[in-house]
């Protein structure tokens, strides 16, 4: 630990013979965190998905948390961090976009609502800095000043910078993995995830998890037998949908 | 003027009074439980008689349209703070208007030095089944009641829109479609307003009347998987 400079707060304490406080990493209680989740554009709109495990240091909590969280109507959140702060900032979302929409009679525009999840990343800051409720999101949403409405990806950094992916975007501990693949099927795969139909998006997203889930402890795969499949939701020009378990069986079987 | 009770009671029942001769012509509204949902219509130049109000719930009014705006960003209000603070499903019409609108509702109309709000108003709340949702008939001095038919209609003059629901309710009995609902309800409309008897058949021409109108819908939709329920509707969306 540095020395206190003459005259700051850490010398007065030093001078009244109190012990100035050290952070204890290893006192810190273990945090659920919550991984693994990714958005791509395939032919149809945006498909945003992730796995469902919880891990506590080397301890799995659950495989059966929802990451991929439907805000609205036209937009959808992905969580990869603390789960507490990030189901908290969804639930913030959720209230102050349908509020809005109802009251004022119209929808929040997009920047709008990308801006509102930089604002609650920012908020959450301290928490942030102590290492305790990091959070880096993912978002999509669809533009509707464009016709037909497009939809988009936006990721975050933990301080709450916003930048909208081209193509796709990932977080959380298996992120690496899932990046490489998307990027190598981007620029050599035949089709590219860009022009996937849904149900070739649907077992590509599968693969590319259970891809992740080999190299990252923190990161559930998909497994059928077990029925442990992967949260997807579909963002098109009409809208957010969830693709449930029967469905994306049958898109895994045929 | 109010230093004697009389006087306040005549105070009170000139404002009843008002109230009533300001609703004169103001558009009717309906709302009808179905086995999908519930549909809540109203006939007027925009976005100003049916509204959503959160999840489960829905209003359609008639009266001054700032008052309208009023009661409605207070329900939407108490709805959302009560959605944040517990839980969406703890939003219920019955504790809306128990201990929310009714009371404010009264207050206002027995403050005899202040405004009356100039509004007639039904409320509703999508269950599970037909057999949960709840439809409330709002007044303006904040009586309520809650509708145990499936139609229920809020008009200005209280012995015509008995007469509507009576009639509505016959003609809508069994399990109609939306486009039958919307037709018969626009029919009743047009009876309200042109002062018809509900026992006269209409002329071939009547729906000539809604030409210069906009009929407003609004659906709450009992298999929809999302939390929120409601969808407005157009005319062509509800098969007319």
């Amino acid at each position: 630990m540095s020395q206190p400079i003459a005259g700051d707060f850490l010398s007065l304490l030093a001078t009244r013979q109190v012990p100035a406080l050290k952070v204890d990493a290893n006192a810190a209680p273990a945090q659920t965190q919550a991984t693994t989740v990714f958005a791509f554009h395939f032919k149809d709109g945006v498909l945003m998905a992730g796995d469902r495990r919880a891990t506590a240091g080397n301890v799995i909590v659950t495989d059966r948390i929802d990451k991929v969280i439907e805000i609205d109507a036209t937009s959808i959140l992905a969580i990869a961090g603390v789960p507490a702060t990030a189901f908290e900032m969804a639930r913030v979302m959720q209230t102050s976009f349908e509020y809005y929409r109802r009251s004022q009679l119209q929808q929040l525009s997009l920047p709008a609502k990308v801006r509102a999840l930089a604002r609650l990343l920012r908020e959450n800051l301290p928490l942030t800095m102590q290492g305790v409720g990091v959070v880096m999101p993912l978002f999509a949403g669809l533009d509707q000043s464009k016709t037909p409405a497009e939809p988009k990806i936006y990721f975050y950094d933990p301080l709450g910078a916003q930048f909208q992916a081209v193509g796709y975007a990932a977080s959380g501990s298996g992120s690496g993995t899932i990046r490489s693949v998307i990027s190598f099927q981007e620029r050599y795969g035949n089709p590219p995830p860009s022009k996937l139909d849904l149900k070739q998006a649907v077992q590509f997203t599968s693969r590319v998890l259970m891809t992740a889930s080999e190299f990252d402890a923190a990161t559930g795969g998909v497994n059928p037998e077990t029925k442990t499949f992967a949260t997807i939701k579909i963002l098109d020009a009409k809208g957010v949908r969830t693709l449930g378990e029967q469905e994306q069986i049958k898109y895994l079987q045929s | 003027m109010t230093e004697e009770p009389y006087r306040w009671l005549e105070a009170i029942g000139n404002r009843r009074e008002y109230v009533r001769e300001q609703l004169k012509g103001g558009s009717p509204a309906f709302a009808v439980k179905m086995k999908d949902g519930i549909l809540t219509l109203g006939v007027g130049s925009g976005q100003s008689k049916v509204f959503e109000l959160f999840d489960r719930h829905a209003l359609a009014a008639l009266g001054h349209p700032a008052d309208i705006e009023k009661i409605r960003q207070a329900a939407i209000d108490a709805a959302h703070m009560e959605a944040f603070t517990r839980a969406p499903e703890d939003v219920s019409l019955r504790r809306l208007i128990s201990f929310g609108l009714s009371p404010q509702l009264k207050t206002n109309f027995e403050q005899i030095f202040s405004a009356p709000f100039l509004i007639e108003m039904l409320l509703v709340e999508l269950g599970a089944t037909p057999e949960t949702d709840i439809v409330v008939r709002l007044h303006f001095d904040g009586a309520f009641q809650i509708s145990t038919t499936p139609v229920a209609v809020a008009a200005a003059e209280p012995e015509r829109e008995k007469a509507a629901q009576d009639w509505l309710n016959e003609k809508l009995a069994g399990s109609p479609d939306r486009k039958s609902v919307v037709e018969r309800c626009l029919e009743a409309w047009w009876r309200l307003i042109e002062g018809k008897e509900f026992s006269e058949e209409p002329p071939a021409d009547w729906k000539n009347s809604l030409k210069d109108k906009v009929v407003e819908i609004g659906w709450l939709d009992r298999n929809i998987a999302r939390q929120a329920r409601y969808t407005p509707l157009t005319a062509a969306e509800a098969g007319l």
